[in-house]
């Protein structure tokens, strides 16, 4: 047994004596007292958004301080504007004429695990949902992005404890070894996992026995359809492909464009500083961004700016190229770049008609991306309605950049969320963005209103084996 | 066969109403004094407490750490008082019935 095995079990048992007498002293919280602590711990992390977007940058060395701005912007202010009323404590709903009562109670300690892709925004989020409904959280950072994640849990437990939270409502791990993670989720005493990460450490969060909330991978496929306003779904793709070089999970992977409408739009991405590869060029950019032992991307790529990529790949390109658009055949593992790249990297399909899209997209979909997003551009609603109903995606953002649209309350009015429910084909639970309300357990008072039709029938008529359901209907029914 | 009890002494510490963050700053020194190495059975007597805060629980840990054989335990709880110690996982501290 190594020494950090021996360290870990009683480091295990502190965690939890610490996060259930937290959530011991939480219980007793008003919704007043608990409202106070989450615009604390909203208020610190949003004064540091700056300087927490930056450490992030150096860090992680992925990304752009200022969209990482952006996305602590998110996760603080928009996700406190969307739960700040919400009603987390004692008697959240009364219905008079049911008779039934609903009440809030926290759900216990959490874990939160956070990706090295939005570390500090991850972070604050979880812990402002967490302390919004009385729940003891526990951090555990991705390894390549402690010191930040360290630092933004540190500003919220730090406000919490100025507005009188519970001492250690926040902590976090101290080292990010895989045995005390391991330790940490499958203990007893931890109530819930919310594990947004890759497929590996959700999978493990369901097998260890604890109630888990998980997420699942992207590959967003854009479908163009004939009635998109073209100059505008460039914008709004740049904008989202550009965003944080792309390290956003619902960012677009795939272009599918109708026929009718590809040269127009390939004008418009031209004008826009994006580069179209040809057939060498993208076989060129393949070895690079993309690591086919593993079947998934290089991680030298996530996040780097075009640029700089094209730099890695041996392409000579111009040094201000924003965006890299490599036209493909085909869906699968002979084309790499129809995989998920978070980089400012997509895959180029011209599709003859609506089916003929729609199937390309549905390949996309299934590649890696299943209950995770797609997106449309169209002003068509019957071809919105049932693209989407064709599609495994908890998100369909239409008109919208994706990689913001998914996340929620930027450019649609989904809850703003960094933790995004894939649904069963992701192996998770909800095609939900995850949010406060997922961290309660309502109870329900039921007063007596009894079912009249039923208590005036004879029952014994239900004991007859020869009597239809019609003719017991119609005699529970009788005078009613 | 009739038995004798023979009268033992017990330390019995009282606390009253809203035992919050202040009050226990106010007030730990002079508990700490009390309970440490007591060589008696103690008891925190909590009738007409309304809530505790985190500091006053570490304070209930360490009167039972020592205490030790001698014992230690918590009563004259109300309910949602006797619901933070059991969420908080400190049975071992709550009057056996």
């Amino acid at each position: 047994m190594c020494a950090t095995c021996l360290e870990t079990r009683p480091n295990v048992d502190l965690y939890f004596q610490r996060a259930c007498a937290a959530a011991a002293v939480f219980s007793q919280f008003t919704q007043e007292q608990t409202d106070r602590v989450v615009h604390a711990a909203y208020d610190a992390a949003f004064r540091n958004r700056v300087r927490l977007a930056k450490l992030a940058e150096l860090e992680t060395g992925l990304g752009k301080w200022q969209d990482k701005v952006i996305k602590n912007v998110v996760a603080s202010q928009f996700v406190y504007e969307d739960i700040k009323d919400l009603k987390t404590v004692g008697v959240i709903r009364e219905d008079p004429i049911t008779g039934i009562t609903e009440l809030a109670q926290p759900v216990g300690p959490i874990l939160a695990i956070t990706p090295v892709t939005n570390p500090t925004s991850t972070t604050i989020f979880k812990i402002l949902i967490a302390l919004k409904t009385r729940n003891p959280i526990i951090i555990s950072p991705s390894r390549k992005a402690k010191q930040c994640s360290d630092e933004a849990a540190r500003i919220c437990y730090e406000a919490a404890l100025a507005a009188d939270a519970p001492e250690h409502c926040i902590q976090w791990l101290s080292d990010c070894s895989r045995e005390l993670t391991q330790a940490i989720m499958g203990h007893p005493s931890l109530s819930l996992i919310l594990a947004t990460g890759g497929a590996g450490l959700v999978k493990s969060a369901y097998s260890s026995g604890t109630p888990t909330i998980g997420v699942g991978a992207g590959n967003v496929p854009v479908y163009i359809e004939r009635t998109a306003d073209i100059p505008f779904a460039v914008e709004q793709i740049m904008i989202s492909k550009l965003f944080d070089y792309g390290t956003v999970c619902a960012s677009e992977q795939a272009l599918v464009v109708e026929a009718s409408v590809a040269d127009q739009m390939r004008a418009e991405f031209l004008l826009r500083k994006a580069c179209f590869l040809s057939p060498p060029q993208v076989a060129q950019l393949e070895r690079v961004a993309f690591d086919s032992h593993q079947g998934l991307m290089n991680p030298a790529v996530v996040g780097q700016p075009a640029a700089k990529i094209a730099r890695m790949a041996g392409l000579d390109l111009p040094d201000d190229v924003q965006l890299l658009v490599a036209p493909l055949a085909g869906v699968g593992s002979q084309w790499p770049l129809s995989s998920e790249v978070l980089a400012p990297i997509l895959a180029w399909y011209v599709a003859a008609d609506f089916a003929e899209a729609v199937n390309l997209c549905i390949d996309l979909n299934y590649h890696g991306g299943v209950g995770h997003t797609v997106s449309i551009f169209s002003n068509d609603d019957a071809r919105i309605k049932q693209f989407a109903s064709l599609m495994n995606a908890g998100r369909i953002v239409v008109n919208t950049p994706s990689s913001q649209g998914a996340v929620g309350g930027i450019y649609n009015m989904l809850h703003p969320s960094l933790t995004l429910g894939c649904g069963t084909g992701g192996k998770n639970i909800t095609t939900d963005n995850i949010t406060a309300a997922h961290l309660l357990n309502i109870q329900r008072i039921a007063r007596r209103r009894e079912n009249q039709r039923l208590l005036r029938a004879d029952l014994h008529l239900f004991y007859d084996e020869s009597l239809d359901p019609a003719a017991v209907v119609q005699a529970y029914n009788k005078n009613f | 066969m009739s038995q004798t009890c023979q009268p033992i002494e017990v330390l019995i510490v009282e606390f009253q109403g809203r035992l919050d963050t202040a009050l226990c700053v106010e007030m730990e020194a002079e508990v700490r004094a009390t309970v440490t190495a007591p060589q008696k059975p103690v008891v925190f007597d909590l009738k007409g407490v309304d809530f505790v805060c985190s500091a006053f629980l570490r304070l209930c840990i360490y009167a039972y750490q020592q205490a030790g054989n001698q014992g230690f335990e918590v009563v004259n709880l109300n309910p949602s008082i006797k619901r933070v110690f059991k969420i908080a996982g400190l049975d071992m501290m709550l009057q056996d019935k």
